[in-house]
């Protein structure tokens, strides 16, 4: 059984991390793609045109691979963790259902945007990718409504463990609920931003200084630069949510062991379980206080006020706060190095250092974007449903699943290669041979 | 007439046309493995160009299906991903690899070794995935897994599943899409007025259809022996959707015969849907016999009643869409604007 447990986690985590970098660009490429094509259509210069026009072909084979890990995920809940869909389907199904029909939109529209740019006209043809803009959001929101509920469950009464009321509405809108959608879709479009910009950036350091490769890395670059700030208000937010719903996830987060007033924040460190202490850190006074309370002198629970049974795994969650905390930091000083040199010159920097810390900057984004997954969901554990259900209760007593879980990482491996593959030759057709549809 | 029977009956509308349109969907897949060896580029073209705008759609709807299922009957469901552990991971590997190869191959432009690589996969996994759902039905139909009535698994996760029932559903829902797929693809290459491939594909529904008519008695046969809570089902409430499937089958390899293609693929869609159909009647009250009711597996009215409204919505929106995808992809050949 604790076999089942461990396989079963690491193949929700490795399946989960695998799909979510698609499903951000599912969500953030659609929003490049209408930038393009809106440009041509004000401008009718048909670079812009073109640039929609070979994104979408790229969209197309991310869109896939993200539909069917998705599609993965969707049969793993019930397959890994059938006490848990089983018991909770009634309470936290229904965000569920509502995905399906956001999914239906946005794969009828992706089957209407990209066959259909000889069918349609220019403006209607522009027009039908905002269903896939607008259902990729809504997706984003439905599914992370779920994840939410398991970290801060409500709207459900059990007796004997058997869920006998429910209210789906109220569990939908838990107090987790608004933090960690905006959280999730504001990184989609970071993840988004920064990949393209990366992407291009690294052609130009090879030496295509194309007005195509120019105005590609710019709008990739805009739209992580712009949401970069915004993704600090919205985790300072999380920050607040997180000290209110589940303290014990603040506490292995920050390496905290004791319940203290005034708590200091911790930059890197290693917390020890054993000794109870987070060593090599550097603190600042008083700061965790006030980034989760709003005072100075706030009262911070620590790991040890908590039952050990209850407990995460405080090393992982530190260290993957750190490393999502880290990574955001460098993206928003590459986004201020970006602003102010285009204050200034009017212009992107455009240097060789700039180039490559953008390149450095697409797995920097992915990097954050995992890691903020680790410390949520590890940071929830021992619980699938915090407070309610243990993830080990939740588990199959079904046979074989470390070999399922090699078996899925080959197949995925396969996936993975796949993809660039198919990316790398995109990529190679010359910007002027651009003609046929999709 | 409950909510929880509202939802029953989107479930099964949803199953019906992921019978139909991914069935014919994966049926291209299987014509491409099943011809590997003879097929020409202009083959794989039709079945790539009818597939293309198509498919990401049509695989929605066995998503959907999962998404009610475990949204109304959870514990239902919590006791199907058990008892189908096997088969449902198996078909889980043919979707991924169906969607995945189909997308790379679309987009492998220029590089034939690769193109190849991914047309195999494509095939192979188009065959996969409809065998295992197909055994996956035919495991709960016969009646045979072993379930309580609150959803506990007692049987066997590697074998439990297995029965010459859920064996012989396995081969018939790989050829109702073979059977689909000939359809639409001899429509497909009428609307291109490719007359050569127009009589490829007829003579391969004529054949299939033949085939298909055989198997589908034999079916009976097979649920009469193995399935008896579903034959029961089948006297009482299923009958008409037998007679409906035969007749319709019947009608598509006549106007197929006869040149009269959208009438044919009318028929041939009708057929497999009204089989669908007919399993869901037949089965009802049931979600797995002989012990998992509707409504034992049911979630509270409250929320089912959340669904059916939010379903109704859900409807209006994406049923508008699809007709529109349609139009724009597969409208009829007579009419002008269209290639």
């Amino acid at each position: 059984m604790l076999e089942n447990l461990f396989y079963a986690r690491m193949q929700m985590a490795f399946t989960l991390g695998f799909h979510i970098v698609f499903a951000c660009l599912g969500v953030g490429l659609p929003v490049l793609l209408l930038f393009a094509e809106w440009r041509f259509l004000r401008t009718q210069d048909e670079l812009w045109r073109t640039l929609a026009r070979r994104w979408s072909k790229a969209f197309a084979v991310l869109f896939a691979v993200g539909a069917v890990s998705g599609t993965v995920l969707s049969f793993e809940l019930g397959l890994l963790w059938p006490e848990f869909m089983g018991r909770f389907g009634a309470v936290i199904g229904l965000p569920f259902t509502l995905e399906g029909f956001a999914f239906f939109i946005e794969a009828i529209f992706a089957g209407i945007y990209l066959y259909g740019w000889d069918k349609l006209s220019p403006r209607v043809h522009w027009l039908s990718g905002f269903p896939i803009a607008v259902a990729g959001f809504a997706s984003a929101w439905f599914v992370v409504t779920a994840n939410a509920w398991m970290n801060v469950p409500q709207g459900f009464r059990l007796e004997d463990g058997q869920v006998v009321e429910a209210d789906p509405i109220a569990a939908m809108l838990n107090p987790a609920t608004a933090m960690q959608t905006t959280h999730m879709i504001v990184a989609a479009y970071m993840v988004t931003g920064f990949l393209v910009a990366a992407f291009y950036a690294a052609l130009r350091l090879r030496g295509d200084n194309s007005l195509y490769n120019r105005r590609a890395m710019s709008l990739g670059l805009w739209l992580g630069v712009f949401f970069t700030p915004v993704q600090f208000v919205v985790g300072d937010w999380a920050a607040h949510v997180v000290a209110q719903s589940q303290p014990i996830k603040l506490a292995a987060m920050e390496g905290q062991f004791e319940t203290v007033r005034g708590a200091p924040l911790r930059i890197g460190g290693i917390p020890n379980e054993s000794t109870g202490q987070t060593h090599y850190a550097i603190e600042i006074p008083r700061l965790l206080s006030w980034l989760a309370y709003g005072d100075l002198e706030a009262e911070v629970k620590g790991l040890n006020s908590f039952p050990k049974e209850n407990r995460p795994p405080v090393l992982v969650v530190h260290l993957a706060f750190q490393a999502m905390v880290g990574a955001g930091t460098l993206l928003l000083a590459l986004s201020a190095w970006t602003v102010g040199v285009w204050l200034r010159h009017r212009r992107l920097p455009s240097g060789r250092p700039f180039l490559i810390s953008l390149i450095v900057s697409g797995p920097l984004v992915v990097l954050a974007l995992e890691a903020g997954w680790v410390v949520t969901e590890v940071g929830r554990q021992p619980w699938i449903v915090q407070g309610v259900m243990r993830t080990k209760e939740a588990v199959t007593r079904a046979p074989g699943i470390g070999g399922i879980f090699a078996v899925t990482m080959a197949i995925y491996v396969i996936l993975a290669l796949g993809t660039i593959a198919v990316l790398q030759l995109l990529a190679r057709v010359p910007v002027e041979a651009e003609t046929d549809g999709a | 007439m409950g909510p929880e029977h509202l939802i029953l009956f989107v479930i099964l509308a949803a199953l019906t046309l992921y019978a139909i349109f991914g069935g014919a969907d994966f049926g291209g897949g299987i014509w491409e493995f099943n011809t590997a060896f003879h097929s020409s580029d202009k083959e794989r073209h039709l079945i790539q160009a009818a597939i293309g705008p198509v498919w990401e759609a049509n695989h929605v709807w066995l998503l959907f299906v999962l998404m009610l299922m475990t949204n109304a009957f959870p514990s239902a469901w919590a006791a199907i991903s058990q008892a189908l552990f096997v088969p449902l991971l198996l078909a889980l590997v043919g979707i991924v690899f169906r969607g995945a190869a189909f997308a790379f191959r679309a987009y492998a432009v220029g590089a034939v070794s690769q193109q190849r690589l991914w047309g195999t996969v494509f095939a192979l996994a188009s065959t996969m995935a409809p065998f295992f759902l197909g055994a996956s039905v035919g495991a709960i139909a016969s009646g045979r897994l072993e379930l309580t009535a609150d959803g506990r698994f007692t049987g066997d996760f590697l074998v439990g599943w297995i029965s010459p029932l859920s064996i012989f559903t396995a081969f018939f829902a790989v050829g109702m899409s073979a059977y689909l797929a000939a359809f639409f693809l001899t429509r497909e290459a009428m609307q291109i007025d490719d007359d050569e491939l127009r009589d490829v594909w007829r003579q391969r529904s004529l054949a299939t259809g033949m085939w298909m008519g055989i198997l589908a008695l034999v079916g009976l046969v097979f649920v009469g022996l193995e399935a008896p809570s579903l034959r029961e089902g089948f006297f009482t409430r299923g009958w008409p959707m037998v007679g409906i499937s035969a007749l319709a089958g019947v009608v598509s390899l006549i106007a197929m015969w006869r040149g009269k293609v959208d009438i044919a693929v009318i028929g041939a869609a009708t057929t497999v849907g009204a089989v669908t159909c007919g399993w869901g009647l037949s089965q009802f009250p049931f979600i797995v016999p002989p012990s998992i009711t509707e409504d034992l597996a049911k979630a509270p009215a409250n929320v089912l009643w959340w669904m059916v409204g939010s379903t109704a919505v859900g409807i209006s929106i994406v049923a508008p869409s699809i007709a529109y995808l349609l139009l724009l992809f597969k409208r009829s050949s007579r009419e002008p604007g269209s290639k």
